[in-house]
């Protein structure tokens, strides 16, 4: 190939490909954090929340009645909603995965007043709960009817039977080894509690929180003229269940009002927001930075063929062949991207560090470098493609007919 | 070698025609050393440009070496001149951002030869215009003689069989023009045919044989040329 001549003819000629250069290389650098940040929400995005979110809603009943029998009202209301054809469950409860609002304790491993060690996601249900959010018990059993208990009931508000996530299960007993089931911790250092179920997995409210994946069931019923439903509907049947359900229960008591009616899926992408556009402004800005470069180096390249026209006639006299003109400037893109993707991976490790190091970014994938220098040096060539074949096209009659 | 019947080539821009050459008919033999003189605008560079299958022709017939010119493409076009033709040019034409050695090297790498060959051909002909020395040079450190020496040197590197210069000495003084002419004597005495244009009857009258061009035609008539080189000879 006429790698030598070509690269000696540029090294007599270096401010215009050395700023391109340093273009693909800042672009380079860019477009691979960018990536690597793109990459790190979206896995976050599709974290597992642990429940049916395709087929979930909820609703919430607020009663003004003053007279108001909660422990009659919900019980109606959830063997109305049980009753309805399509529905799966339904239980009552305070909150529910990625609604970014709920109630979370802070738990103790021994009795007595003292600091923490893990913290939780609290979620009041009956015995439904395990089956209404399809969590996937691995270990222990559901709670039996006559654990679940109503908060009027219960002296010590805490029941002492809980279900538990895999991750709470480990945060709370690190070195424990073998079944979590039978183990006991303590709620705000004096009531104790018995894990008597482990589920793979069941979020928090929380998308931000750190210990998203600590969250537990506790079989406790709160007499409130707030009750907040969620129902569980087979595949298919949650829009229409949503319209139905709401329509139900205001027409069975009218001393009430239901609001907040909502899908989990909308929940979810709700507490997602952020990250979505955030990963929609970067990849604009990996558009608009590869558009820039591109554009950078149809202009570099027509610059420099209308510069060579003359010499380019003179090839053509001496027996260049088009496709060997344009051939030409394909090479020499090719050679200044290089350059430009060399010092570009070594620029976007530098800047992944300096990120992994101040915002705790996971490092780069391995194969993000080589895919972003064929992304460049592909649009490298596509670029210089329109310059080189109107090059190709100037006359060799340029050589005798040029002063 | 050369043969051409009838040759025209009719410039269009929108407003005139030009014909630069009009029903043009020459033959020129294998080893021949021609020379082409005639009034600016005769249409003489337009000839070469043709001959050279640097332009194509509007009408008529060219046929080198047997070949129907017309018949070729792009591809076909660009190798005969590779492998055939010699180019020199008053202005020298020199790649300014490639030494004298890559000067040299261009057709050579179109030509496809591998770098050992190339090697050998840059260096032999180098040697041969006298700027061995110089090869790592760029045509900006050269004199004006010098550098078109090296265009000789990159025209000859391809063993062309078939030399075309265009006022080769244009832009020389006479000193160096001689040497240059002593060259091309030297390039047509070991067998290389050569047609070369030129304004300065001195020059032309080196040549073995002279054509006169008026108007795009090949004349007849040009007496004090004709006259000088048969008294000559
Ligand atoms: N590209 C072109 N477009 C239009 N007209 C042209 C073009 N090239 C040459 N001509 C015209 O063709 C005619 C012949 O030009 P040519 O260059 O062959 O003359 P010449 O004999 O080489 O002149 P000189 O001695 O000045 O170099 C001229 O009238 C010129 O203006
Ligand atoms: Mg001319």
């Amino acid at each position: 190939m006429e790698f030598g001549p070509i690269w000696r003819a540029m090294m007599r000629n270096k401010g215009g490909y050395l700023l391109i250069a340093l273009q693909i290389a800042v672009t380079m650098a860019v477009m691979v954090n960018a990536f690597a940040i793109m990459q790190e929400r979206s896995k976050k995005m599709s974290r597992p929340s642990g429940i049916d979110d395709a087929n979930t809603f909820s609703l919430v009943s607020v009663s003004f009645n003053p007279e108001l029998d909660a422990k009659t009202l919900v019980q109606e209301d959830l063997d109305l909603l049980r009753g309805l054809p399509g529905v799966a469950n339904a239980v009552e409860t305070n909150s529910f995965p990625l609604r970014q609002g709920g109630w979370s304790e802070g738990l103790h491993r021994e009795p007595g007043v003292g600091k923490s060690v893990s913290s939780s996601a609290i979620y009041f249900v009956d015995e439904h709960g395990l089956d209404t959010f399809a969590l996937n018990l691995v270990d222990g059993q559901n709670f039996a009817p006559d654990q679940v208990s109503w908060d009027s009931d219960s002296p010590d508000f805490w029941p002492a039977t809980v279900i538990v996530t895999q991750a709470l299960a480990e945060d709370l007993f690190p070195e424990h080894e073998g079944s979590y089931v039978g183990k006991t911790f303590w709620f705000n250092d004096e009531n104790p509690a018995n894990i008597v179920g482990v589920v793979e997995r069941m979020q928090a409210p929380w998308p931000t929180w750190t210990g998203i994946e600590r969250s537990m069931l506790v079989p406790l019923r709160r007499e409130s003229e707030f009750a907040r439903y969620v129902i569980r509907t087979e595949p298919g049947y949650r829009d229409e269940l949503m319209v139905q359900a709401e329509e139900l229960l205001s027409g069975s008591n009218k001393d009430r009002i239901i609001r907040g009616l909502g899908s989990a899926e909308e929940a979810r992408k709700l507490s997602y927001l952020g990250d979505a556009a955030m990963i929609k402004i970067l990849s604009f800005i990996i558009l608009l930075l590869t558009a820039i470069t591109g554009l950078g180096i149809v202009g570099l390249a027509s610059f420099s063929v209308a510069r060579r026209t003359r010499q380019i006639g003179i090839r053509r006299a001496l027996g260049a062949t088009k496709p060997a003109i344009v051939r030409y400037f394909m090479l020499e893109n090719f050679l200044v991207s290089s350059v430009g993707v060399i010092a570009g991976g070594v620029l976007a490790v530098g800047l992944n560090i300096v990120m992994v190091q101040a915002f705790a970014l996971t490092p780069l994938a391995w194969y993000v470098i080589p895919v972003a220098m064929i992304v460049l040096w592909v649009v490298g060539q596509v670029a210089v493609a329109g310059p080189a074949r109107r090059a190709s096209g100037i006359s060799p009659a340029i050589a005798t007919r040029s002063i | 070698m050369l043969n051409m019947k009838n040759v025209s080539k009719i410039y269009r821009t929108d407003t005139v025609e030009t014909h630069a050459l009009r029903e043009f008919s020459l033959t020129v033999e294998e080893g021949e050393f021609v020379s082409v003189t005639g009034p600016s605008g005769s249409g003489k560079t337009t000839f070469l440009n043709i001959a050279g299958l640097l332009e194509d022709l509007s009408d008529g017939t060219y046929e080198l070496d047997g070949r129907d010119i017309s018949k070729l493409n792009d591809k076909e076009r660009s190798r005969v001149r590779n492998e055939k033709i010699g180019f020199i040019f008053q202005s020298f034409n020199l790649i300014p951002e490639l030494n004298i050695f890559d000067n040299v090297d261009v057709p050579l790498r179109y030509r496809g030869f591998n770098a050992a060959e190339r090697k050998r051909r840059i260096e032999q002909s180098i040697e041969m215009v006298g700027l061995g020395s110089r090869m790592q040079h760029l045509p900006a450190q050269l004199s004006g003689g010098q550098q078109q020496r090296v265009a000789i040197a990159r025209a000859l590197a391809g063993e062309p069989r078939f030399l075309l210069a265009d006022e080769p000495t244009g832009n020389l003084d006479s000193q160096m023009a001689d040497s240059v002419l002593d060259l091309l004597a030297e390039i047509n005495a070991a067998g290389t045919t050569i047609i070369m244009v030129t304004h300065e009857l001195g020059l032309a009258d080196r040549a073995r044989r002279n054509i006169f061009v008026r108007d795009g035609q090949v004349s007849d008539n040009a007496p004090e040329l004709h006259l000088a080189s048969m008294a000559a000879g």
